[in-house]
């Protein structure tokens, strides 16, 4: 006779997700198959929620993925905008999470269309002022090319249009206290994959994150 | 003539030893909008803040945080103005063009604007205002400022900041007035400081009361409707009860800063009870410490700066009073005889005092106080366990208690389940343990 899992185990009821929400966003993971809601559905919540099982072990997993890689793409992609109120930049998505990231923008620009260019699918995903979402299957230089051709010369975007990347970098360094320095929590904030990221590839943070030789001397 | 990138490096340095930690708003779509339509301003406030990018040690670098000016009427002792020969001010214009770009960068969420004293504080104020208005109604900008408001500033200058930002501050900088001249002798205590965070206070609280009016008179308008619900459902979940009125302007509320150990003999309890008095009294939302760094050309350059852990002590026991409600007379216990935080975490050093007179928790029967005595327990756990036992749920094994989100290793001392409880070292110095040792001893058991 198989010994009864005691359902106490799995009692807590704020951690993980709900069936509901595992439906809603499991299926934007690149792994994801029918199989696995299928599954969903058959395994409690409470088991759901607290990694009961390996099945759901590994729907947990799946689900942090996804929205970890959404997180790290608003907080870390770099984006410049045109004279026409168009909004650019690169990520590198993985999982079906565009949609999350335009939304995104689009919140914080709500007069503005914005051109997302994936590198995984080499995509251009444009949200525009009324948040409907498009795909392009263009290099963005294309794409926002064409969208700007419509678009009228906004004034205040216009006196924008000088390069921020030195400002950025001068701004991040002034900021820094020696005394308080600790690599260890740096890292752990801005983690190793993060780097990966477009818009941190050239990123000032690099520069800070092991001790050069000279620190040693 | 200095270049705008020359005037981050210099007065971004210069505001480094401010601190602003967060970008959340509680703005909504529900409040009236006060930079014109929501629907077409850049910036969006609405939910927490994201952090783009950390500082080496780790920090959050989310706010575009320089001084407008560091031209400083003021000789504070601790201050770089001392030994910073470069003096340079942003214009109004540069200073919002530089933001909007970094804005445009996704590389900041939103402003934090300081300011040296130039001139005089109304003076300076005029123009640090002057850029925020350009911010909100030339670029549009309804995403989240934070200013910093100037000691001794006039009354009229505090109501234009109050309707321009999400949140403003005063610097106090020492607990009393005496310590204040210590390190900072040109400042006012009473007059500078305090008479203007109770203004900020008084202008907010005024300035809701008429803009719920309004609203009111908008009474077919559903707006209303949901806004009194949600203000309704906020006060029944407790939260920030006493601090948070449902505001449409200022919604961040006012915070303050401290240098912690640049004055000779300021103690933690000197700072504790004026942070205690700030939250009764003012309507403070939360107060930062900066631990002192001495700057060298200074006064107090050759000072030893202040231990890093004091400021976190600090910190924690300011998280027990704000977001725990424990009462200052609580942390008053553990608070040495030089009126210092021990060292370690208050919350256990309160444990410990408080579990030599009480009995352990049994968190089957524990109060919602009592269950956030232990430490291991927050707020939300022990919110868990009372609903959980509101469903009839009885704890019978520690492992119940970790699915909820307590830390057992940090409990484990001082919980009892299902009758037992842990003995750990801490229970064999314990001097009523030593007497009973003695006495079966001494009856040869």
């Amino acid at each position: 006779m198989t010994k009864i899992k005691d359902p106490l185990e799995v009692i807590g009821r704020s951690k993980g997700y709900s069936h509901e929400e595992l439906l809603k966003n499991l299926h934007r993971h690149s792994s994801y198959s029918p199989a696995i809601k299928r599954q969903i559905i058959t395994i409690p919540e409470a088991i759901l929620r607290n990694s009961g099982t390996q099945m759901a072990k590994k729907i947990n997993r799946m689900m942090r993925e996804i929205f970890t890689e959404a997180y790290r793409a608003k907080q870390f992609t770099r984006t410049e905008i045109n004279n026409r109120g168009v909004l650019l930049g690169v990520v590198s998505l993985k999982h079906n999470v565009i949609d999350l990231v335009l939304i995104y923008f689009h919140e914080r620009w709500p007069e503005c269309v914005i051109c997302l260019y994936n590198e995984q699918t080499r995509d251009t995903w444009v949200i525009d002022e009324k948040g409907a979402i498009r795909e392009f299957h263009q290099s963005l230089g294309e794409v926002v090319e064409k969208i700007s051709i419509d678009r009228r010369k906004v004034p205040y975007f216009e006196d924008i249009q000088f390069s921020g990347e030195e400002i950025f970098e001068t701004l991040y360094k002034s900021q820094f206290i020696t005394e308080r320095e600790n690599k260890q929590y740096f890292k752990k904030m801005i983690p190793d994959q993060c780097y990966e990221l477009p818009g941190m590839k050239n990123g000032v943070e690099k520069h800070f994150r092991n001790k050069k030789l000279n620190d040693f001397l | 003539m200095p270049s705008t990138l020359e005037k981050i490096r210099v007065l971004g340095e210069n505001s480094k030893y401010d601190i602003c930690a967060s970008t959340a708003s509680s703005r909504t779509e529900k409040y009236p909008n006060l930079f014109g339509d929501p629907k077409k301003s850049i910036g969006n406030t609405v939910s927490a803040g994201i952090c783009h990018s950390y500082t080496p040690d780790g920090r959050c670098m989310s706010l575009f945080k320089t001084l407008y000016t560091n031209k400083c009427i003021y000789n504070c002792k601790y201050c770089f103005s001392h030994s910073c020969k470069h003096k340079m001010s942003f214009s109004p214009e540069e200073y919002a063009r530089t933001f909007m770009k970094l804005y445009s960068m996704n590389v900041v969420e939103g402003v934090f604007i300081s300011s040296a004293v130039c001139g005089s504080a109304d003076q300076t104020t005029e123009e640090m205002l002057e850029a925020i208005r350009l911010l909100r109604y030339k670029y549009n900008f309804g995403g989240y400022v934070h200013f910093k408001c100037l000691p001794g500033v006039s009354e009229y200058l505090l109501k234009d900041a109050i309707s321009l930002s999400d949140r403003i501050s005063v610097n106090t900088e020492a607990s009393t007035k005496d310590y204040l001249s210590e390190i900072a002798e040109q400042k006012d205590y009473y007059n500078d400081i305090i008479t203007r965070q109770r203004w900020l206070k008084q202008i907010r609280i005024r300035h809701n009361e008429e803009a719920l009016k309004t609203l009111k008179d908008l009474k077919k308008d559903n707006q209303l409707k949901e806004q009194e619900k949600m203000i309704k459902e906020r006060r029944s979940d407790g939260y920030k009860k006493f601090r948070w009125d449902g505001a449409p302007i200022l919604n961040c509320g006012q915070t303050t800063q401290f240098v912690v150990g640049a004055a000779e003999h300021e103690t933690d309890w000197d700072l504790l009870k004026r942070i205690d008095w700030g939250y009764r009294k003012i309507d403070l939302r939360r107060a930062y410490f900066s631990s002192f760094i001495p700057i060298e050309g200074t006064p107090l350059g050759n000072k030893q700066a202040a231990p890093l852990e004091r400021e976190h002590r600090l910190y924690q026991s300011d998280w027990l009073m704000r977001i725990y409600h424990f009462k200052l007379k609580d942390i008053e216990g553990v608070v040495t005889e030089e009126g210092n935080l021990p060292q370690g975490d208050p919350k256990i050093h309160m444990a410990r005092e408080y579990f030599k007179q009480h009995r352990h928790v049994n968190p089957n029967e524990a109060s919602y106080q009592e269950l956030l005595r232990v430490p291991g327990i927050g707020p939300i756990s022990a919110k868990r366990i009372i609903n959980l036992r509101a469903q009839k749920f009885a704890f019978k094994r520690r492992q119940d208690l970790r699915a909820v989100g307590v830390v057992l290793k940090r409990a484990d001392p001082y919980i009892l389940i299902d009758g037992h409880s842990q003995t750990t070292l801490h229970n064999f110095s314990n001097e009523d343990y030593k007497e009973t040792q003695i006495k079966e001893i001494s009856l040869g058991r």
